[in-house]
């Protein structure tokens, strides 16, 4: 608990080393670069455009559930009034800014339905309903799974984000320069009705772009499941930039190892959360065995799939589970950031193991299509990333990386776990 | 203070009016060396353990423990009980399924842990308690209000009454009091003891109650708590009642009822049995069968059964001494269900009589392919799992049943290819009959399908014995050629 002087906005200590802020754009225009190579790659390769898109999709759900985790973080700390989080939600505010930048990056995948049938979505070729689910031409089912339809409510998810990440990035940022306390009100009146609407829209959109690409199947909770990986994400990448900025002199004093605690306290809560939607979603389907349901996860069970669909309890819950569940580890921020490194990969596995297998259940590619199959998702995921992280700084150029002016920012410097 | 000197001191207090003034003293106590030491503030001060020098709490590993308990309790509970003890077969799934045991676990971690840590918490802090020297502190309230009080104990090493008070004096404290030990009689009083042996006591009584009824039978009629649940006013089976002159309660059809059937109602299509033979034969029962739609009874089983063994009556009871109340469908499978099974279980039973029932020779279906995909779709619902899709009685419930009968009481489904079913000596009818009412231990399936689909299953099991018993010669040349030239 040291004593605080109060910085300002211009303060140069709160900006990025010009070494880093300098480098958004080149990330930004490499990301691009890496996913187009990426997708014509795929192209050539056996699995072809469907494989190339498979590919483009889990890496723009494995960011995009980031960027939503960060909303999420952002609307929760303002619903409940969060005092400790002031000093890092920043962070998760330059996260969320990216959001209309992922709304043009889903346009791609809008392409697969105007531009090739069935490329993604098997609903999407009317041979395959035709001889498949006939009755879909005249239910509802046939009516939600149209492409106007879905590129519409794509639009309104896109909106909803956008509109949110927006409005919060930019009344904190106004209240970096006015210290208006009014602004504080505006946004925790909004965040009751904006967390409805984030719960609604990323349910669907979970149904819509995932779920979809097999729709026969479903799940109620698959919302749920891609939200607890998206926040357990969102949370480590948090922690990571966090770890990094300090170590960058960015951060210094404002985030103490009580943050870090705490952070620590949030990923091992969701970590079990995560786990605890998983196998929810696991134990009804299995209990059941209907075989409308089971196909999702037999898909999971053969042509090596197996050692994923075990490396995810292991990998996703037991280790990192045991790993976070000290407080003597939690309170180390270098080993907390090893944990969410881990987290950060095992979730980009989980996304790869919701999406491919699915794409490749038709083909005979083996489990990651081979040397170019990695190929190709690691050009998509490299590009993908770098183009997150280059909006992140791109937002974060001119900003300072903490909301200096936030009136609970004393709580949050003062803050210190019992 | 001459009241207090007398008793012996447990230690003492220093006041404070703010948080700084009460760490630093803290700090400085902590320093001196002394461990048995305690703060008192109106809420949570951060750093006073720390200044206080108090060592991380075991609390944590208590609650690990307490969880981990939970997690072994719960999984060993589980795979003793239904994969050990008591073996069961629940939703298909084995004996030992992890799965379905993770909700138990999970929740039994959680119970315990949070026992862990709500009772270790309780014992660390030596709770319940029910008095406490420093309540009898004269300022002490003010610990709840407005005032943070810092204690040491007169049983710490390095305790000497004059040091502390020089030490707390020195701290810049507003008032150091000494805390007297409650030197009240800590023994529990006598009669609260002779209370509690004699509800000891008593309590035993009701338990010698259950054990000696556990030991003894008794002859008077069970006691009812809920007597509506044991009488019910409705009439049950087979009982008298005084409504009807004749004292059934089971009411026989009103003679004329006619079958729910669609179109005209055709005897033999829903018999399997030719009827108008039948009445030359025997008219009673031709006459029954076609007044209440019924089916024909099982005593006339047939002499065709694979072995001895599955026969059905014994020739003692002749088909013909029928049990009078046998008017119903119900009593008449119920009466003849009985013996069947009980003869299943002695292998040495005679032969069964001669089956003179005039079954139906053909199938009253149009024999197409229509009606053989029709019957290959209900055989492969409703037979296949015992009999096996191909008929050889090797379905699912006979392998599951394989691995997990172990009295060796399984009777294994018939194997419908073999001779003994063939049309020659078990006719159309009588398989219609077999599938509408069932057979030793397979049940009817007359609830569950139309006459049509029945008949359409005939059909199909015909097939599958040709099938099953084609030579060479049946296949013709064409396609003969055909396999034969196929690698």
């Amino acid at each position: 608990m040291s004593e605080h002087t109060m910085k300002t906005p211009d303060d140069p200590t709160l900006r990025l080393p010009q070494a880093v802020a300098k480098r958004a754009v080149p990330l930004m225009a490499t990301g691009a670069v890496l996913l187009v190579a990426g997708i014509l790659l795929g192209t050539a390769t056996p699995g072809g455009m469907k494989f190339a898109m498979g590919a483009y999709l889990t890496a723009f759900i494995y960011v995009l559930t980031i960027a939503l985790g960060a909303l999420f973080f952002v609307l929760i700390q303002h619903l409940c009034r969060a005092g400790w989080s002031v000093t890092v939600r920043r962070v998760a505010e330059l996260f969320m800014s990216t959001l209309p930048m992922l709304g043009l990056l889903f346009i791609p995948v809008l392409g697969t339905l105007f531009f090739g049938q069935g490329t993604l979505y098997k609903w999407d070729d009317p041979q395959w309903i035709q001889d498949h689910h006939p009755e879909w031409a005249t239910n509802s089912k046939g009516f939600y799974l149209q492409d106007w339809f879905f590129t519409l409510r794509a639009l309104i998810y896109f909106g909803i984000w956008s509109f949110l990440a927006r409005y919060y990035f930019q009344t904190s940022r106004r209240q970096d320069e006015t210290a208006e306390l009014r602004l504080t009100e505006k946004m925790q009146a909004l965040s009751g009705p904006g967390v409805i609407l984030f719960a609604l829209s990323l349910s669907f959109a979970a149904f819509d772009w995932l779920m979809s690409m097999e729709p026969a199947w479903f799940s109620t909770m698959f919302g749920v499941y891609i939200f607890a990986g998206g926040i357990l994400s969102a949370l480590s990448g948090m922690l990571v930039t966090i770890f990094l900025l300090q170590r960058g002199g960015t951060i210094r004093d404002e985030v103490t190892v009580e943050h870090f605690h705490d952070f620590g306290k949030l990923i091992f809560g969701f970590i079990t959360f995560w786990t605890y939607i998983a196998f929810s979603q696991y134990l009804l389907i299995w209990y059941a065995n209907i075989p409308e349901e089971t196909f999702w996860f037999k898909y999971r069970q053969e042509n090596g799939w197996t050692a994923i669909s075990l490396l995810l309890p292991i990998c996703h819950w037991l280790l990192p589970f045991i790993g976070t569940m000290s407080r003597h580890v939690r309170r180390r921020p270098a080993l907390m950031c090893f944990w969410a490194c881990w987290i950060l990969v095992v979730h980009f596995i989980d996304i790869y193991w919701i999406v491919m297998p699915t794409v490749t259940h038709e083909m005979e590619i083996g489990l990651l299509g081979g040397i170019s199959g990695v190929l190709v998702s690691l050009l998509c995921t490299l590009g993908m990333i770098g183009l997150f992280i280059g909006g992140v700084l791109r937002s974060g150029e001119s900003a300072p990386w903490i909301p200096v002016r936030d009136p609970r920012l004393h709580e949050s410097l003062a803050f210190h776990n019992l | 203070m001459s009241a207090a000197n007398e008793k012996r001191i447990h230690g003492y207090t220093a006041e404070f009016s703010t948080v700084p003034s009460l760490l630093a003293a803290c700090r400085r106590v902590r320093d001196a060396g002394y461990t048995q030491t305690d703060a008192y503030t109106p809420f949570p001060v951060h750093g006073i353990d720390e200044a206080l020098g108090i060592r991380p709490t075991v609390l944590p590993w208590i609650a690990l423990a307490g969880g981990l308990t939970g997690t072994i309790t719960a999984f060993t509970m589980e795979i003793w009980m239904n994969g050990i003890n008591y073996p069961y077969i629940i939703s298909g799934k084995p004996f030992v399924s992890l799965p379905a045991f993770v909700p138990v676990g999970f929740e039994l971690t959680i119970l315990l842990a949070s026992f862990g840590a709500f009772f270790g918490m309780l014992a660390l802090n030596k709770l319940p308690r029910f008095s406490n020297p420093l309540f009898a502190h004269p300022r002490f309230d003010a610990a709840t209000d407005d005032k943070f009080f810092l204690f040491i104990g007169a049983d710490d090493a390095r305790y000497n009454e004059e040091g502390v008070r020089r030490l707390l004096a020195d701290l810049g404290s507003e008032a150091i009091d000494p805390v007297v030990e409650d030197d009240s009689s800590d023994q529990v009083p006598r009669w609260l003891i002779n209370i509690g042996l004699t509800v000891a006591l008593l309590s035993v009584i009701p338990l010698l109650f259950v054990a000696r009824m556990r030991v003894t039978t008794s002859s008077s009629p069970r006691f009812h708590v809920f007597h509506d649940m044991d009488y019910t006013p409705s009439k049950q089976t087979q009982r008298l009642t005084t409504i009807f002159a004749d004292g059934r309660t089971m009411r026989p059809d009103v003679p004329g009822t006619v079958s729910r059937a669609q179109g005209a109602y055709d005897p033999d299509f829903y018999t399997g049995i030719d009827m108008a033979a039948l009445a030359l034969l025997d008219p009673d029962r031709a006459e029954r069968l076609v007044r209440f739609g019924m089916q024909p009874p099982q005593e006339e089983a047939p002499p065709a059964e694979p072995a001895p063994a599955a026969a059905a009556e014994p020739p003692s009871e002749p088909p013909a001494a029928e049990p009078p109340a046998a008017e119903t469908p119900a009593t008449e499978t119920a009466a003849t269900e009985t013996p069947a099974a009980e003869a299943a279980a002695q292998p040495a039973v005679p032969p069964a009589p001669v089956d003179n029932t005039p079954w139906l020779k053909k199938n009253p279906l149009t024999l197409d392919e229509a009606t053989l995909r029709r019957g290959q779709a209900q055989f492969n619902i409703y037979c296949a799992v015992c009999h096996g899709q191909d008929g050889g009685g090797n379905g699912l419930v006979n392998v599951r049943a394989q691995q997990n009968v172990v009295d060796n009481k399984w009777v294994p489904p018939s194997n419908i290819s073999e001779p003994t079913f063939a049309a020659a000596v078990y006719p159309d009818g009588k398989l219609f009959a077999t599938i509408s009412q069932g057979k030793g231990k397979m049940a009817g399936y007359a609830a569950q399908m139309k006459p049509e689909d029945r008949w359409a299953v005939v059909a199909y099991v015909r097939a599958i014995q040709l099938s099953r018993n084609a030579a060479e010669g049946d296949v013709p040349a064409a396609e003969l050629e055909k396999l034969q030239a196929a690698p």
